[in-house]
């Protein structure tokens, strides 16, 4: 019987628990993730932190004197152009930075997945995408929102149609009037035989749209998107959509004023860098997909009955997670750096709110006079990015161990 | 190969269609017009003029006309006039800032492939060594530095700090753009030699502080791509079969680590076009970043539209040049 008793049997672990068994053998990752909840206590706690206002401004008679100190006792990271101190601004800095990273890479995150995760799991099986009002349907698969979505597309079909014979009419209305008025030239012709041409291509379509029907393959689509996003320039996009929607006369400026108030600039912020950001998270679920599937686990599912939705988010996004939690956490830098760029820029949250990035923007002008100016925000920047870089490294080391950068 | 080409080619052409109609709508839809500055510089100015103005830029037709009259005219190489400059948008874009953008950039890039190369190969040869492990972290230092941060970093060090402390040590300039032109060279005005050593020392900050971050990912990815195939059974059997070490390592693996390098320098190409607007702006540098970002400030919206539609198809060439490279260098890739 003694024999039986020594013999102790291994402990049953759980894959979390081997994976904080492997984490916490990366030291540069345990230091990091020291770090990251630092900053993040930091933040939380910035009211009671701060020894100062981060707007507050010195009164007083001689303002002078307050401008542009260096580090002292009262302000240790010394005081800045309107004599506000740096160091308080630096920690209800941290509350936005903070905030946009993890919102950002948590929306980006969510959205790649979902469109990744359809067009992995319908990749070569194209779903009906377009039936006619006269079509006649054979098999029986008919879930309600298609048969909304059924009548949203032959609207949307039959506008397009419309807006494009209106819009070929204004480029050629003035020629084919003066043709038909009866000066002969031959720019006028082929103003006239363009105009019938896409006339005539339209009526084939709208004619099409009645009898119709139509398939799309979701991973052409998603990926050919993708594809989309990659080619425009990135940064004057961010520049560009950063001004669009942050214009108070505008329908979506006013909109988010009224939402978010004073954060409406960070909700901004956090919009364009999702819109952006989801492409690479896209990528790398569409690919675990596409082999995920063909595995037995997923023929089981489905052989259970289990549905599509439920195939797709119980079993195989779970088994796309250990790279999905890598690539966010690299994402939270990632989305504070792109933050603290177009701040930098002027084209990000706008002062006098204190984020990191336009700190530096303002530090720049007094490089020359005040340099320390610079140095705490971006300091903060470095550490903060470097932090979430080396926690990835640590969570790839200890979620995926096969896979190496 | 031949008919994947083409019709990648052929799908081109929707996509390009697609980036110009959403960048063109975009621009279209920014706050303010273009008159605004006018009606600010000259407050006596009538609605009758501007009415005539705006006919004049075309700015009382709606937006997919001028889109498409926009389209027409590119086409055939006009990009319409510069309000700011006062010259042809193209020629501003091409012939002016395009030259001082691939020269910065260009550097920069070349730079950081000439040290991440050979620094990844040595640390992963020598992997786990103490040199291997300050590598690693400097290049993590390296690619999580803002770049906004070591430019300003730089230029206080360099031209401003160090100098003041040290009398022996060259004063880097603050604005990183040489009076010198190549045709001074050409009429004989001053030495060859005077004027790239001139280039290259303004030039030396801008170029540090734009390929830190490539340099320090590059180099990563060329360790991890090396050491993944010093594991391979191939690498083994060479070994066995007694070839020395340094056929084994730059015949038989390098080459083959190197595949992966080349599709993001690839990808990395449109970026050096496209310019670096932040550090441009850091050294006051006048490129093509900031050629884009000015334009938009200043609502000269044919310069910004010429830039982002060349972007967006050398982007669009690269991804596929980067394609069909990788099957080049990789014949285990086929594309039908």
């Amino acid at each position: 019987m003694a024999a039986v008793a020594s013999t102790s049997q291994a402990k049953p672990q759980s894959t979390w628990a081997l994976a904080w068994r492997r984490f916490r053998k990366h030291k540069a990752a345990m230091f990091s993730l020291g770090v990251v909840i630092f900053l993040v206590l930091m933040a939380i706690f910035a009211p009671w932190i701060a020894p100062y206002e981060p707007t507050a401004q010195p009164t007083g008679d001689n303002l002078a004197d307050y401008y542009f100190l260096g580090p002292t006792r009262e302000h240790w990271l010394g005081t800045d152009e309107l004599g506000r101190d740096v160091l308080s601004r630096i920690i209800y800095g941290a509350r936005i930075s903070l905030l946009v990273g993890f919102v950002a890479a948590f929306a980006a995150a969510l959205l790649g997945t979902t469109l990744g995760v359809l067009a992995g799991y319908f990749s070569g099986r194209p779903l009906r995408f377009y039936a006619g009002p006269l079509a006649r349907l054979r098999d029986g698969w008919r879930p309600w929102p298609f048969a909304l979505w059924r009548v949203v597309s032959w609207v949307l079909l039959y506008g397009l149609l419309f807006f494009v014979a209106s819009l070929v009419w204004t480029l050629s209305g003035d020629n084919v009037r003066a043709l038909l008025g009866g000066s002969l030239s031959l720019n006028n012709v082929l103003s006239l035989l363009g105009l019938l041409v896409v006339w005539g291509l339209l009526l084939f379509a709208a004619v099409w749209g009645l009898f119709g029907q139509a398939r799309l393959d979701l991973d052409i689509a998603i990926s050919r998107f993708m594809d989309f996003m990659l080619t425009i320039p990135e940064l004057p996009l961010l520049l560009v959509l950063s001004a669009l929607l942050r214009d108070p006369q505008g329908a979506a400026g006013r909109w988010a004023q009224e939402v978010f108030g004073e954060a409406a600039s960070v909700f901004i912020i956090i919009t364009i860098i999702v819109l952006f950001g989801w492409i690479g998270t896209g990528r790398l679920i569409r690919g675990a997909v596409l082999s995920l599937r063909e595995q037995e686990f997923t023929t089981a599912a489905q052989a259970l009955g289990a549905g599509e939705a439920r195939i797709m988010f119980r079993h195989l996004v779970p088994n796309a997670l250990a790279p999905l939690i890598v690539n966010a956490t690299l994402a939270i830098g990632g989305a504070i750096l792109t933050e603290a760029a177009l701040s930098f820029l002027g084209f990000g949250i706008q002062p006098p709110v204190a984020t990191w990035g336009n700190m530096l923007n303002n530090a720049q002008e007094y490089i020359f006079t005040a340099p320390w100016l610079a140095l705490a925000p971006g300091f903060m920047i470095f550490i903060t990015v470097l932090s979430f870089n080396y926690l990835g490294d640590g969570l790839r080391d200890a979620l995926d161990p096969r896979s190496r950068l | 190969m031949f008919a994947y080409t083409v019709r990648r080619l052929l799908q081109m052409i929707p996509l390009l269609f697609a980036a110009s109609i959403v960048i063109f709508t975009l621009l279209a839809l920014q706050p303010g017009d273009p008159l605004d500055e006018l009606r600010q510089q000259n407050p006596r100015i009538t609605a009758e003029q501007l009415e005539q103005l705006r006919r004049a830029y075309g700015l009382d037709q709606p937006i997919y006309v001028r889109y498409f009259k926009w389209l027409g005219r590119a086409l055939q190489g006009d990009f319409g006039q510069s309000r700011t400059y006062a010259t042809p948008a193209g020629h501003f874009i091409f012939g002016e800032r395009l030259p001082r953008t691939l020269v910065l950039s260009g550097a920069a890039l070349t730079l950081a492939l000439l040290v991440a190369i050979p620094v990844g190969i040595f640390s992963a040869v020598r992997q786990y060594s103490r040199a291997d492990y300050a590598i690693t972290f400097l290049s993590f230092v390296g690619f999580s530095m803002p770049v906004f941060f070591l430019g300003i970093l730089l230029l206080f060090l360099f031209a401003v700090w160090l100098p003041e402390k040290l009398p022996w040590f060259p004063k880097f300039p603050v604005q990183s753009i040489s009076d010198y032109q190549w045709s001074q060279v050409v009429n004989r005005e001053i030495g060859f030699f005077q004027f790239i050593g001139d280039w290259a020392f303004k030039l030396t900050l801008p170029v540090l502080a734009l390929s830190t971050i490539q340099m320090a990912s590059w180099t990563r990815y060329m360790r991890a791509s090396l050491l993944e195939v010093l594991n391979q059974d191939y690498i083994r059997t060479a070994r066995a079969k007694g070839l020395g070490e340094r056929i084994v390592l730059y015949k038989h693996a390098l080459r083959n680590a190197l595949i992966p390098i080349v599709t993001l320098v690839g990808l990395a190409i449109p970026g050096v076009f496209g310019g670096a607007v932040i550090t441009e702006t850091i050294f006051s540098y006048p490129g093509m970043g900031r050629a884009i970002f000015d334009s938009l400030i200043d609502k000269d919206y044919n310069v910004a539209m010429a830039a982002l539609a060349f972007l967006a198809l050398l982007t669009a060439t690269f991804n596929l040049l980067a394609d069909l490279m990788y099957a080049v260098v990789d014949p285990r890739i086929r594309y039908s």
